[in-house]
């Protein structure tokens, strides 16, 4: 299904290459008149940050090469396209005493570019496109084209790729129609040996896959996810491909359109943890272009990026955009994660356009609660695997987490086990409720919550009769009238608080910290009240005696609290922290 | 008209390779033909029954779960074990540590199928010559002999089959796609009182349906359009035209 969607994928983009043609960044272009004189030297270069970036082109596909000669079709660098020397290679062999052999090669690799052209059919030998380019090489020597300056010393030093244009043609000479259709004439001559498990026609069947660009941690030079690279892997005997029959065409449409959605400037990829993710619909829809937005860390020039996406995302179904087609249409998402030299699924959804806006917007519920207004409102998904890591390091996001926190939003079950786990050991490890971890532990509880379990709000909650919750914010409160004990104008504080010393025994034992903390409250409300905080003393008495009454009279303070019982406690902290230090209520 | 049975599998894990992805293994949705009948035959099979799957309707949500395992990238060379029986000794021990391979998975995890098939008696003759310690009968008896043998009749397996399955005997442990992922069976016989299957429909592609045997040395696999609707997939016959390969 996977290899079929994105099969699919290709068939609906007319733009991304042909059978027999690939996109690649061609730096000069040749524009040549009918009779073969060159008319300029295009650079299709332009800025992209501080280095030059050429211009995509369709072009006929690479021939495969290693140290032979082996020409492509109408584009090359300047060796082969006009039997110009690479300088820095000239002077190498020259050191070498070699300069002969590479003279001589030099004229093969010339000599193989215009074979290559003339090996094409007859029709394509007539075009005038075509002829132009073979009148242009019949004309010119390197030396003919110094006239151009500038451009032709970069030739000369870079030996770059290089292509043709007739004069007056906006498209390039290889893809002129007649060259386009001689290519898949030759693609299509090949006789049919297998039935292809994409489209179930009889066709012959590739022997290896191209390869895959672009998944972080891959080889860069591409990596496969069909691959039989160890014998255990083959079966009955077969050899490579021909473990999982798939056509010529259907390999190079899947491939093409992975590769395209994996580009650098892909629109449609996003790095979730250890995992490359692509996402595409069978349609046209607004989701293709919004969802990396709704997920990635939005971009430094542009901070709002997500809250936007967000908010549209909110309001679609208000303004009707949503069209009643994303009923109908499929939206896929593709997780990849590389396994040396291959790649493997780490994850992969399918799930209808509406369906999957209904999925997101209830993760963004789950996750929403109360933050300082100088935090981002919305929360990226590294953001919130990036708290549950040690150090905060992206590089110690445990592998896996992140393609089962996206397989939990995107199929709306409960988030995995171990995301509140990590994050309830790091709030502890830290001793610090930062809001992004308040957040995963606020969803992760309310989406495994039990019918009888009172949800656990985006702000204070001063109903919530929860032990774990009213502890969280008790031990707030304790913490507080500590410092408003201590701290001075010129002392702000105490060097160890009692969060610091005893939040890890207050969260899992709190039988053993809770009778403690409450013989010390007095002194200190007592000691803030004399040194001038008689405002704050009053409040946090008030608070101690709101919460503690609320507590059960027998037995208030658990022996033990579970990793879930943790986490409330966390929230009720995060929560009693948030308000006590809002507006509205500070003095 | 062939009497057709139901069993009802269930299990904690299940990995319907699909043969694209079979290093770096994930499943297919839903269960594969060729899984099924496995099922039936860990329960009878001798060489001359077929079981012929008709329907696998799914009863549990489809869902994922994503593995890495540690197996091994070699296999055992056909050439030291010659030279070993040649020379009466030799090592052909396999270093696990060496061939170490980390494979991932995604495979669906709690799973349960309602299974759909009958039984047909094979034409003998083809099978015979393959599986000569299997029969009583001489290799060379006539065919209508055969034929005519009172061992070899289809009510004789159809009770032994009911008689195993409702007690929950097999031959084997039956399992969900891979032998690790073993499964529970049971004997579905009143249609009646039986949940229904998940509401879902949906287009699964080209699936593999099982591999033609009919050369034994090169087993061809055979693909069909598969196709979930209201959560059960109609397996179309081996001999239709839909079955390619």
């Amino acid at each position: 299904m996977i290899l079929q969607a994105l099969y699919d994928y290709y068939q609906r983009k007319p733009d991304l290459p042909r059978e027999g043609f690939e996109s690649k960044e061609i730096p000069f272009v040749i524009e040549v008149s009918k009779n073969g004189s060159a008319v300029q030297i295009e650079d299709t270069r332009t800025l992209d940050g501080k280095k030059k970036r050429a211009k995509n082109y369709l072009i006929p596909q690479a021939a495969k090469k290693s140290v032979n000669v082996a020409a492509n079709i109408l584009w090359g660098n300047a060796e082969y396209v006009l039997g110009l020397p690479d300088e820095q290679k000239l002077t190498d062999r020259r050191g070498k005493g070699k300069e002969r052999e590479y003279e001589d090669r030099l004229k093969d690799m010339h000599a193989a570019f215009v074979d290559a052209v003339k090996a094409l059919s007859e029709r394509v030998q007539t075009d005038e496109g075509v002829q132009a380019v073979l009148k242009f090489i019949d004309q010119t020597k390197p030396a003919d084209l110094e006239r151009f300056g500038e451009i032709w010393k970069e030739i000369r030093s870079t030996n770059p790729n290089m292509t043709f244009r007739l004069q007056g043609d906006l498209e390039l000479v290889c893809q002129r129609p007649s060259v386009i259709n001689a290519l898949n004439e030759a693609e299509s001559g090949k006789g049919g040996d297998g039935i292809c498990l994409l489209t179930g026609q009889k066709v012959k069947i590739e022997r290896l896959h191209p390869p895959i660009k672009g998944v972080w941690g891959a080889q860069t030079s591409g990596a496969n996810v069909v691959s039989f690279n160890l014998p255990s892997f083959t079966s009955w005997g077969k050899e490579q491909g021909g473990n999982a029959p798939v056509g010529e065409k259907a390999a190079f449409a899947y491939t093409t359109a992975l590769n395209y959605l994996l580009a650098r400037d892909s629109k449609q990829r996003i790095q979730i943890g250890d995992a490359s993710t692509v996402f595409w619909a069978d349609k046209p829809s607004s989701l293709e272009d919004q969802f990396a937005d709704l997920f990635g860390e939005p971009p430094k020039d542009d901070p709002d990026r997500n809250a936007r996406a967000i908010k549209a995302l909110y309001e679609a179904p208000k303004h009707g955009i949503a069209p009643v087609d994303d009923v109908q249409t499929r939206f896929f998402v593709l997780g990849l994660s590389p396994n040396a030299a291959r790649i493997a699924i780490r994850f992969w959804h399918v799930g209808t356009v509406a369906k999957l806006v209904k999925n997101i917007q209830q993760h963004f519920d789950d996750i929403e609660i109360d933050c300082p207004p100088y935090e981002k409102r919305y929360l990226s998904l590294w953001r919130l695997l990036v708290a549950t890591a040690t150090q905060n390091k992206s590089d110690n996001i445990p592998p896996n987490l992140g393609g089962e926190l996206m397989r939990a939003i995107l199929s709306g079950q409960p988030y995995p086990s171990s995301l509140l786990q990590n994050a309830v050991r790091r709030i502890r490890a830290e001793r610090e409720v930062t809001y992004p971890r308040s957040a995963i532990v606020k969803a992760c509880l309310n989406r495994a919550r039990k019918t009888h379990e009172k949800e656990l709000l985006m702000s204070l909650d001063e109903d919530n009769t929860d032990v774990a919750y009213l502890l969280g914010r008790l031990f707030f409160v304790l913490e507080e009238a500590q410092w408003a004990a201590h701290s001075t104008k010129t002392n702000p504080g105490t060097n160890t608080t009692i969060r610091d010393r005893f939040y890890g025994a207050a969260s899992a034992t709190p039988v053993t910290v809770f009778p403690q903390l409450l013989r010390l409250y007095p002194h200190h409300i007592s000691k803030a009240a004399k040194s001038g905080r008689k405002g704050i003393a009053v409040r946090l008495e008030k608070l101690v005696d709101d919460i503690t009454s609320k507590l059960p009279a027998t037995n208030p303070f658990p022996s033990y609290m579970a990793i879930s019982d943790q986490g409330r406690f966390a929230v009720g902290y995060y929560h009693q922290r948030h308000n006590f230090f809002s507006p509205n209520h500070s003095e | 008209m062939h009497k057709s049975y139901c069993l009802e599998v269930a299990g904690d894990f299940a990995c319907f390779t699909r043969p694209e992805m079979k290093v770096e293994r994930v499943s297919y949705d839903v269960m594969t033909p060729s899984a099924a009948r496995a099922i039936f035959e860990a329960i009878i099979w001798k060489p001359a029954l077929q079981w012929r799957v008709t329907r696998i309707e799914v009863l549990k949500p489809i869902r994922w779960i994503s593995v890495r395992r540690n197996e091994v990238g070699a296999i055992a060379s056909t050439r030291n074990v010659q030279t070993a029986m040649g020379s009466g000794s030799g090592d052909l021990g396999f270093y696990v540590e060496d061939e170490r391979q980390q494979r991932a998975g995604l495979f669906l995890r709690d799973v349960a199928y309602r299974l759909h098939a009958y039984f047909e008696l094979r034409d003998p003759s083809f099978h015979k010559p393959h599986f000569p310690h299997l029969s009583k009968a001489t290799v060379n008896r006539g065919e209508e002999d055969l034929c005519a043998m009172p061992d070899n009749n289809a009510v004789k397996f159809l009770s032994m089959f009911e008689r195993r399955a409702s007690r929950g005997q097999c031959v084997n442990q039956p399992y969900l796609g891979c032998r690790e992922f073993a499964c529970s069976f049971r004997l579905v016989e009143d249609m009646r009182e039986e949940p229904q299957p998940i509401e879902e429909t949906r287009d699964l592609g080209w699936m593999l349906y099982d591999l033609d045997y009919s050369v034994s040395a090169h087993p061809k696999p055979r693909f069909f359009p598969a196709r979930m609707v209201n959560g059960a997939v109609v397996v179309p016959a081996w001999e239709s035209e839909e079955v390619r390969g």
